[in-house]
């Protein structure tokens, strides 16, 4: 019988347990993907385009052919082809080293027919624009129009109007896109790859190869970070596969080099938003009147949440995807919802400000009446006030004087989630007492791989490290791709469910030979002993031992009452802001997060100071910086695209809302949550410090000192 | 000077400096330099006294005390030759231009980034990467492990590294000499509360 609810009384489960394969990655004996050098691996290396927009009239391969090394050429844009942006792909050549690879690749001839650019999205919303994608680079969608918000702008007591935008910013995965594949045989492909999604990238290697998906093995035992930017074998991957079927079958390594990564990896849109917000005395919000863009590069998906948590009885929205010749976006942790947050909130802020009235109460008044979240947002804004102080520290914008100011400021923010309800987990327990947990699901750093041997060892009475938690193979039951905060709501009811018949099995093999042959129902399992009524009778692997030569293996499917979707959270940020140099100063970050039950506190622990910290990066410091005379990216490394350091975290409080209503709900993702509010929380203390909106993120001296020359008319 | 590596030219493949001339051959010879240097400026250079080297060439490393032969060219990083040639995958390539840290080895005991040290230059130094490391209950790894100083792990062979160095210079470190000390590193999962604390942590337990 499958269960639709977890036990009350847990020993492991919503405890801190460390997770299994951090000494093999603290020791560097874990193998990724990019360390895997089957024998015989040829190195691929790729032509890029150093244009951001230009037809390939001839392309000459036959120097770097015969180089030495050099074993196989494919050539991915061919003569009469566009390529569309810095960094968009061109050839792969597979060369015994990888030296030999790069000089091939340096004696590939291409001529190319450069064509004007549009690589900015100035360049690309100006009158004739050169045209990015056919019918134009600006998309307008449909504009959404909710009750009268012109009416509602009229009447109010107040309107802010504001122009607030966020740049387009890289994943900077560490580990690059790219796999290992080799053909076996005639027939069949394994490769390793650094996915955040074995099954989908097998697919893609079958299909681009024409075999059968059974006869493609996808392997990601680790792998070095995605952020949705590796959701499959990609370009990349799948000429890796032909040029091994071209030398014969011989492995071919591809992984892209840091520069590509910034510029084809995938990146966050940008967002712009010129917004009207009207709101009453009482601290209400009436109505709001937004025109919104970003670009996704030369692909859509710059479309991001608004209004975001509030609600707004009036409004209208028009949002326009302005194509450029940028590398194309792809999903970023929290798609879209950074973006929305950082707009909302500051409306909501500069709004609280000119009504004159606490940013904390403008929020409580403005959360929709009867939806789920606002209890939990109102006891969480009551937590993190608590937590940062906001009482006793928080001064109206405006009021502060001097050099070095400090300011505060929150941001509210809500993810869906939740898990998909067809994934499978198996359980097989052998006579040596081994219980081996198998799914093709993967570990991105998250801790799924842990998650699993918990929920095991809470089954089976037995330690996390007794179980054997094998996933990133595509070959295995069904898994999820991870993404979107549901690889733990997904995998843990099957997993759950997978155990406790597999438990229930072995009972009904050893029963009957116990002494007294007691009926099932009295048999327990508990620090590693078979309990008969309560009491140990011999230990956990003398039990498996009667089981004889077959093992018992389950498969696991998910049941309702496991798991649920749907988070708030709230964070606050108290920041030090030098008037004269622009540099801001974090002093202290709060967030206080709801994810219903969670498995290893540890490791969720982990992934909320992952989220704030992901997110104080997007406020503080990322950008791509693309020349609009070159069209090309300025920053493709890690010295110009700044991420912060470990001297730049402040003190970070992680609370975890958990009454006992949040663990009846089940299993619920975190991944994306917390690394939504932080950078909308950072702005708003920025503003508050300095009593000027900086309307223009990321927080750097120079959109600081921006803001500040702009109020005194010199911008 | 040394002249243990011969010098084997194999046509095409670009001429490279080295001996005394290691320090202004490494800042020309980076990867990102567009082209080799020309044969007649090699010759001016060599006639200073600068050895020429190019081709492949037999080199013997001293990784983790044990002596490991490879073919390298000259231009070969040392984290390349340990990733590529000699399967020693602890140390990772991430920004391959000293700035995330994530290659980080010892080299004569110093901290070094490996992606932009030439391997050649690496001969007769003493390399070790954190797959020498003691993993025991009072190790770095240990209290990575314990502290949750890790998620996808990719920069944490460098922090480690960058970690064990920090205490075998400066067993005591303040917490303001931890994130110094682990300044030249970068994650991007932001582990960095779990790192500082596991740096801390294992100053502790080495004491003990």
């Amino acid at each position: 019988m499958a269960a639709n609810s977890w036990p009350e009384q847990t020993k492991l489960i919503n405890t801190r347990i460390p997770r299994l394969d951090g000494i093999a990655k603290a020791s560097g004996k874990a193998k990724y993907p990019s360390d895997e050098r089957p024998e015989g691996t040829l190195f691929g290396v790729i032509l890029y385009s150093p244009h951001p927009h230009a037809k390939i009239k001839s392309i000459d391969t036959t120097v770097a052919e015969k180089m030495a090394g050099v074993k196989a050429i494919e050539v991915i844009a061919g003569p009469g082809k566009f390529v569309r942006y810095h960094g968009d792909d061109i050839a792969i050549v597979a060369a015994e080293s990888e030296e030999q690879a790069l000089d091939a690749v340096r004696a590939i001839k291409v001529d190319y027919e450069l064509l004007p650019h549009a690589a900015t999205e100035e360049q690309a919303m100006a009158k004739n624009a050169p045209e990015v994608v056919r019918g134009g680079n600006v998309r307008k969608g449909r504009a959404q129009t909710t009750g009268k918000p012109d009416e509602a702008l009229q009447k109010a007591d107040a309107v802010i109007e504001a122009a607030y935008s966020v740049p387009v910013v890289t994943h900077v995965c560490l580990e690059t896109h790219g796999l290992t594949a080799r053909w076996d045989d005639k027939n069949h492909i394994t490769a390793w790859a650094s996915t955040q999604a074995v099954t989908a990238t097998a697919n893609e290697l079958a299909e681009s190869n024409e075999i059968p998906v059974s006869n493609v093995t996808v392997l990601t035992e680790v792998m070095g970070g995605g952020f949705g930017s590796k959701f499959g074998a990609d370009i990349w991957g799948t000429t890796a596969a032909r040029l091994s079927k071209k030398v014969g079958g011989r492995p071919v390594k591809i992984f892209l080099d840091r520069i590509q990564e910034h510029l084809a990896g995938g990146n966050r849109p940008s967002a712009s938003a010129k917004i009207k917000l009207a709101g009453n005395k009482d601290g209400k919000i009436t109505g709001m009147i937004a025109e919104t863009h970003g670009t996704g590069g030369v692909a859509r998906g710059a479309q991001f949440p608004l209004p975001y948590v509030y609600s707004i009885p009036n409004f209208k929205r028009e949002h326009s995807d302005v194509f450029v010749n940028g590398g194309n976006a792809r999903a970023m942790r929290a798609p879209g919802h950074p973006e929305g947050c950082i707009i909302m909130e500051s409306a909501i802020d500069d709004l609280a400000a000119k009504l004159g009235i606490d940013p904390l109460e403008i929020r409580k008044a403005n959360l929709a009446p009867g939806d789920f979240r606002t209890k939990i947002y109102l006891d969480e804004i009551a937590i993190g006030a608590d937590l940062i102080g906001w009482k006793q520290n928080y001064k109206p914008r405006g009021t502060q004087k001097g050099i070095i100011r400090r300011g505060f400021g929150l941001a509210l923010h809500q993810w869906g989630g939740g898990g998909a309800n067809d994934k499978q987990v198996s359980c097989t327990i052998s006579s040596d007492g081994t219980i081996e947990l198998k799914s093709a699901t993967q570990d991105i750093g998250t801790g799924i791989r842990t998650v699993l041997a918990i929920i095991a060892a809470e089954v089976f009475g037995l330690k996390p490290t007794d179980i054997k938690s094998n996933i990133g193979n595509s070959t295995f039951p069904p898994g999820q791709s991870s993404g979107g905060s549901t690889t733990t709501p997904s995998m843990s009811p099957p997993c759950y469910n997978a155990c406790l018949e597999a438990r229930d099995e072995l009972f009904k093999k050893i029963a009957p030979g116990l002494r007294g042959t007691p009926p099932v129902t009295d048999l327990s399992l508990a620090d590693g002993q078979l309990l008969v009524k309560g009491q140990p009778v011999m230990s956990f692997k003398d039990a498996c031992r009667k089981i004889g030569m077959n093992p018992i293996s389950t498969l696991g499917k998910s049941s309702p009452g496991l798991a649920s979707n749907g988070v708030g959270g709230v964070q606050f940020v108290d920041v030090t802001v030098d008037m004269e140099t622009g540099v801001v100063k974090l002093n202290k970050i709060v967030a206080v997060q709801d994810s219903g039950l969670i498995i290893d506190k540890m490791t969720w622990e982990s992934q909320v100071y992952g989220g704030v910290i992901g997110g104080l990066n997007y406020g503080m410091f990322e950008e791509r910086v693309v020349d609009p005379i070159s069209g090309r990216m300025l920053n493709p490394d890690m010295e110009l695209y700044q991420l912060a350091g470990a001297s730049d975290i402040p003190e970070i409080i992680v609370h975890a809302y958990e009454p006992p209503e949040q663990k009846q709900r089940g299993v619920i993702g975190i991944g994306e949550p917390p690394t939504i509010g932080t950078a909308a929380a950072i702005g708003n203390a920025v503003s508050n410090a300095i009593g000027v909106r900086v309307t223009h993120w990321p927080m750097t001296p120079m959109n600081v000192l921006n803001a500040l020359a702009a109020q005194e008319g010199k911008a | 000077m040394r002249d243990n590596a011969s010098s084997s030219n194999s046509g095409n493949r670009r001429d490279f400096l080295r001996g005394s001339g290691v320090a202004a051959a490494t800042a020309v010879f980076t990867q990102t330099a567009q082209v080799g240097m020309d044969e007649a400026a090699a010759e001016a250079l060599a006639a200073q006294g600068v050895a020429v080297q190019s081709g492949s060439m037999k080199i013997t490393l001293q990784v983790n005390g044990q002596s490991m032969v490879s073919e390298v060219e000259p231009r070969s990083t040392l984290l390349d030759v340990l990733r590529h040639r000699l399967d020693v995958t602890g140390p990772k390539r991430v920004c391959d231009r000293s700035s995330c840290g994530a290659c980080t080895i010892l080299l004569n005991g110093q901290s070094i980034y490996s992606c932009t040290t030439l391997a050649v230059a690496a001969q007769g130094k003493e390399i070790r990467t954190l797959e020498s490391f003691d993993t025991g209950p009072k190790s770095v790894a240990h209290a990575f492990h314990q502290n949750d100083g890790l998620m996808c792990g990719y920069c944490t062979p460098g922090f480690v590294t960058a970690c064990q160095a920090l205490l075998e210079k400066n067993p005591n470190p303040t917490l303001e000499e931890v994130k110094k000390g682990l300044d030249g590193n970068i994650c991007r999962c932001g582990t960095y509360v779990g790192v500082v604390q596991a740096a801390l942590d294992a100053a502790k337990a080495i004491k003990v």
